[in-house]
């Protein structure tokens, strides 16, 4: 059944749209800079407040594309004179209030003829999305303090979305979000924590997104929603870090945790990994000692601590015999060996060990135990390398101080005949 | 009659070898405080002889294309018996080898072995220098790694900042506009035949010139040379030499067996350069002091400023024996020495403090 605050905010959307089409003089067609007398007016106030929307204005979207100001706040945007710029008979609705930003940018963006012209491949349910989020239920009731179409693209100066200087370009979605829901006090009406944001900034993803320029790192609308942002339920959590991490997702859902979880009401990655700090996953995680995961449900002596102990068991092994053959490999490397086929089989090694790891999700022993077989077989051919390279070394040396000798036994001998000649 | 007795009969009737074995008995090495000084040129020939022959080895395996060289060079260190040792004695017998040549350079220069009548010595020693540092260059791109890539685009920049000639001499390098399989294919064509034709020919003359000449004797150390019995080339010379070189081997064995060459990374012609790309040693000084020098100098490129005094100064060193007018006679110019001291302590200060990272 549909909320009543949605219906609500979808028939106002509906009306507005109808209300505040843009009027025929007010869009210039698409892809010409719009010229209206607005700016030119606006640019010279001293207020700052109008003045800047105009100054603004220079890398607007809308603008550049050949909507002028009328096409939002009304009036005629070719009369000189301010009167009948300004005119209320032309539609001239000056400041536009909070609770009707969404519908005044859906009457054109929720128009997919009219898109067409500017955009034909932006979607055009934004408004309907945002009329289900929690924002725009909360603005259907009248709460001014949540985020609009504006709080998030700005006003004036509007950018695309893929312009790296958007507030909505990943890099900056978590500032932007974090205008608000960092800000601990206004969250707190809202039963917020408002340290979602600094949870976030400490997470694997967010160091992806900022440190390696992953933009394919989550932020808070990959797993929120742009413009229906809400917070994923229990249920669905799964199904939201399941859209990157595929394999991870359907060894869960084959793993006896997924029902064990739903009947105990615990999402379903959230429960180990946590939501917006999400770390580097750390083998030592598994076992039901001390900060580890599995010990939040099971002990040592029931079947699944049985079974984590046996997982880390076999990953701790895995990871053993990975970094004492890496350390014999890098030795034979640092005395000149050439190491290139023992690093291949470390590579495989690791890849294999990785796959083992995937494996922890499906909580059973034999899938990654034949994982961990595969990085002990790696491991042991990248170990045979290097104790081959480490005879040679033995050769080499050996050699060496066989030649040396005899060539030190020759320069004696030359030596000696010298003296004796030269006696 | 023995055979070998026969045999140099033989030969002796044919060639009349007779007067080479004459002269070899009493040709005479003069004892002196500096007769050290004499050993450096045999040395840099032991280590040329080395070049030559692990050279050929190498020639057995090696292809000189871009999609094939470095697996090539990296077979033969890791497949080919000894593959490792003929590699490393080859790239560090290189560098020992100019490094013997400058010091034999040096060494004449600094004890005036330049004046007449040896000034053809000392210009074909000079261009042996430079057939040296030019065998090094080739060479050093033939592994067709990620460093020697690189070097290589520098190294022929640079060259292309020659006036007039600059931009001809770049593709002529190159064999195009920029470092490809081409300049491999040449650069391996320099290395393997052009530059030993032209060394052998002027090798074959410094030599014949040292054995016509005699060896020099500083003005000096001529009192004291004439005081102390000299040493007979055959075989007590000779013998002394053998013992360098096996000095010399000696070194190669260690270097290779602890030390051997690196491989590296094979070049990636897409791929960014590496940061701290520097050429081999003995261009280090030309290469930091083209860095040092500001971008423009009285409104000409810093570079181009730097390669005309670097080619000013070579051919002031080249014409040394005309400029030292006072040799022939024995009187060298205080000044030449100096500057010979000043060159030597350049050169060393400048590759030292480069090794050690000082101008990063």
């Amino acid at each position: 059944m549909i909320p009543r605050a949605v219906l609500a905010l979808a028939c106002l959307a509906v009306a507005a749209t109808g209300l505040a089409a843009p009027r025929p003089g007010t869009v210039g067609p698409p892809g010409k800079a719009a010229v209206d007398t607005c700016l030119d007016c606006h640019r010279s106030l001293d207020e700052t407040r109008l003045s800047q929307p105009a100054e603004q204005a220079a890398t607007d979207i809308h603008r550049l594309q050949g909507i002028t100001c009328a096409g939002c706040h009304g009036g005629d945007p070719r009369a000189e004179d301010p009167e009948a710029a300004m005119n209320p008979a032309l539609g001239f609705v000056g400041a536009i209030a909070p609770t009707a930003v969404p519908a005044l940018c859906s009457s054109c963006h929720s128009d997919p003829s009219f898109m067409l012209r500017y955009a034909p491949n932006i979607p055009t349910d934004q408004a309907a999305q945002y009329a289900t989020s929690r924002h725009g239920l909360a603005l259907a009731k009248g709460d001014t303090r949540v985020a609009t179409c504006t709080s998030c693209h700005g006003a004036h100066g509007v950018l695309p979305a893929d312009d790296a200087r958007s507030p909505v370009y990943p890099s900056r979605i978590v500032a932007t979000c974090g205008r608000c829901h960092a800000d601990a006090a206004l969250m707190r009406a809202y039963g917020i924590s408002g340290n979602e944001v600094a949870d976030y900034q400490q997470s694997v993803h967010y160091a992806a997104l900022t440190q390696k320029n992953d933009l394919s790192a989550p932020t808070c609308n990959d797993c929120h929603g742009s413009h229906g942002a809400t917070p994923p339920g229990v249920s669905s959590v799964s199904n939201v870090c399941g859209t990157c991490h595929l394999t991870q997702r359907e060894l869960f859902d084959l793993s006896p945790h997924k029902e064990a979880f739903a009947s105990i009401e615990q999402p379903a990655c959230e429960t180990c990994h946590g939501n917006h700090a999400v770390h580097t996953p750390d083998d030592t995680w598994i076992g039901v000692g001390k900060d580890q995961v599995c010990g939040n449900c099971h002990v040592a002596d029931d079947p699944g601590g049985q079974v984590a102990a046996q997982l880390a068991a076999r990953l701790t092994g895995a990871n053993s015999a990975i970094a004492a053959t890496r350390e014999r490999v890098a030795r034979a490397e640092r005395a000149g060996m050439l190491m290139d086929e023992a690093l291949v089989q470390l590579e495989e090694a690791h890849q294999a060990l990785v796959l083992a790891r995937n494996q922890v999700h499906a909580a059973a022993l034999a899938p990654l135990a034949r994982e961990t077989g595969s990085v002990l077989a790696a491991a042991a051919k990248a170990d045979r390398l290097a104790q081959a390279a480490e005879d040679e070394i033995r050769f080499r040396r050996t050699g060496l101080a066989v030649s040396l000798v005899v060539i030190l036994l020759a320069a004696v001998a030359l030596l000696l005949k010298t003296r004796s000649l030269e006696r | 009659m023995g055979i070998f007795k026969r045999l140099w009969a033989a030969l002796d009737e044919r060639l009349g070898l007779a007067p080479l074995v004459e002269f070899a008995r009493h040709k005479e090495v003069p004892r002196h405080r500096y007769s050290w000084a004499y050993y450096f040129g045999g040395l840099t020939l032991f280590f040329l002889g080395v070049q030559v022959v692990t050279g050929i080895l190498l020639l057995l395996y090696y292809r000189p294309t871009a999609e094939a060289a470095f697996e090539s060079v990296q077979f033969i260190v890791t497949r080919v018996p000894f593959g490792w040792l003929v590699r490393s004695i080859h790239s560090w017998s290189a560098n020992l080898m100019i490094l013997s040549a400058f010091a034999h350079m040096f060494s004449v220069y600094l004890l005036g072995a330049y004046a007449k009548p040896r000034e053809l010595t000392w210009w074909s020693g000079f261009a042996l220098l430079l057939l040296a540092m030019g065998f090094g260059f080739s060479g050093y791109l033939l592994p067709w790694n990620e460093l020697s890539f690189f070097a290589t685009r520098i190294g022929t920049d640079i060259a292309g900042k020659t006036p007039l000639v600059g931009g001809w001499l770049l593709r002529f390098l190159r064999g195009g506009d920029d470092v490809t399989g081409a300049t491999l294919t040449r650069f391996f064509g320099f290395h393997v035949a052009l530059l030993p034709m032209i060394t052998s020919a002027l090798l074959a003359l410094h030599l014949l010139l040292i054995q016509k000449q005699g060896m020099h004797v500083p003005e000096k150390l001529a009192p004291e040379a004439k005081s102390r019995p000299p040493i007979p080339f055959v075989p007590n010379f000779a013998l002394r030499e053998a013992t360098v070189w096996l000095g010399g081997l000696a070194l190669l064995a260690v270097l290779a067996a602890f030390f051997p060459w690196e491989l590296g990374v094979k070049a990636d012609p897409f791929a960014p350069a590496p940061a701290g790309i520097k050429p081999e040693w003995y261009f280090l000084f030309m290469f930091e002091t083209l860095k040092l020098l500001p971008p423009h100098v009285l409104g000409i490129e810093g570079e181009l400023v730097g390669l005309a005094l670097f080619t000013f100064g070579g051919l002031v060193w080249f014409l040394v024996p005309l400029l030292d007018r006072g040799s022939e006679r024995g009187k060298r110019s205080p000044l030449f020495l100096l500057l010979g001291w000043l060159v030597l302590a350049y050169l060393v200060s400048f590759t030292a403090l480069s090794l050690a990272g000082v101008f990063q």
